[in-house]
């Protein structure tokens, strides 16, 4: 099985979105690669994806959180890593925002919309988030 | 429910995906054929490790739920285990099996699966020697006659018609294919 998945979107619940499926996918042997871009790249910024945003009204879910033992965004960052999850940066995007590669968590990849394009072309799932 | 398994995973208290993620992980570290029960409190636990096993070609033994804690049995697959050629000669089919479990015929039903495979599901009256254990323990089926051996797909259970037929029992047979599809009565040791 092989999973393209696109993270687009920089909040908390986006993150946990994107992460529980691709470590869910990769623990099945699955192939997953995300392609991070615009408000996405928090999620692989190395400051930024300890201390995502919840969604405003939503706060009060913090302790929901808790309660069920979710793990934190930083966990499961290092595990999509460890299980193999490919992660590729978007170059526009980065650019846009005067970031560069060594911002990001270790081990990423940079690339454009065509690197994604081929990983995701032969694809069985691919998901927007 | 005790059930000897070869290795416990504790993932009590996570939420989804760490059961999955950990399970993942802890397969990695058993030999093919052995038995891993895991312990989660996760409710979707249940629906994601068969869905797991399917999808990694392990085997699903099944699940208890103890005071609010779901067991998990799964069996890590054996790369040759659909593949193998069977090479003890006599077998039986499962329908000719539970005609003679219904007959006259006086015959032994050996189970040679793990532990939490036969808790799981097995033939009333059947004996119970994991495959791994058969060669200290054959001489416990002294007495016995006309052996039918069964396993989960009939490759386990080709192999102990092959040691047992070696050590001197006659007539011993192979049930194919094997646990998988027999729909006969069952005993749940539960």
């Amino acid at each position: 099985m092989k999973v393209a998945i696109i993270a687009a979107n920089g909040g908390m619940f986006d993150a946990y979105k994107v992460f529980n499926i691709a470590t869910a996918a990769a623990a099945t042997d699955a192939e997953v690669g995300i392609f991070f871009t615009f408000e996405g790249l928090n999620l692989i910024h190395k400051e930024a994806h300890k201390n995502l945003p919840m969604p405003a009204g939503t706060e009060h879910f913090q302790e929901g959180f808790k309660k069920a033992n979710v793990p934190p965004i930083e966990e499961l960052v290092s595990m999509a890593r460890e299980l193999g999850v490919k992660m590729i940066g978007c170059q526009m995007t980065m650019d846009v925002m005067s970031l560069e590669k060594e911002q990001f968590i270790e081990g990423i990849d940079v690339g454009g919309a065509v690197t994604f394009l081929t990983f995701a072309k032969d694809a069985d799932v691919t998901l927007t988030f | 429910m005790e059930v000897t398994v070869n290795k416990v995973l504790d993932a009590k208290g996570l939420a989804c995906p760490m059961p999955i993620v950990k399970t993942k992980k802890e397969m990695n570290t058993l030999e093919p054929g052995q038995v891993i029960e895991i312990q989660a409190t996760d409710k979707g636990s249940t629906a994601d490790m068969k869905a797991w096993a399917e999808s990694t070609g392990h085997q699903y033994i099944g699940t208890v739920e103890e005071e609010n804690v779901l067991k998990h049995y799964l069996r890590k697959a054996r790369t040759e285990e659909e593949k193998t050629e069977a090479k003890h000669p006599d077998v039986v089919r499962l329908d000719d099996l539970l005609n003679k479990l219904d007959g006259n015929e006086k015959i032994t039903v050996l189970d040679v699966r793990e532990p939490a495979e036969y808790v799981f599901g097995h033939i009333p009256g059947s004996i119970h020697i994991p495959l791994g254990e058969l060669e200290q323990r054959f001489e416990e089926l002294n007495n016995t006659e006309n052996l039918h051996i069964i396993c989960r797909t009939g490759n386990r259970s080709d192999f102990a018609a092959q040691r047992l037929t070696e050590k001197g029992f006659k007539n011993v047979k192979n049930v194919v294919p094997g646990m998988k599809d027999w729909t006969g009565p069952m005993d749940k040791s539960q």
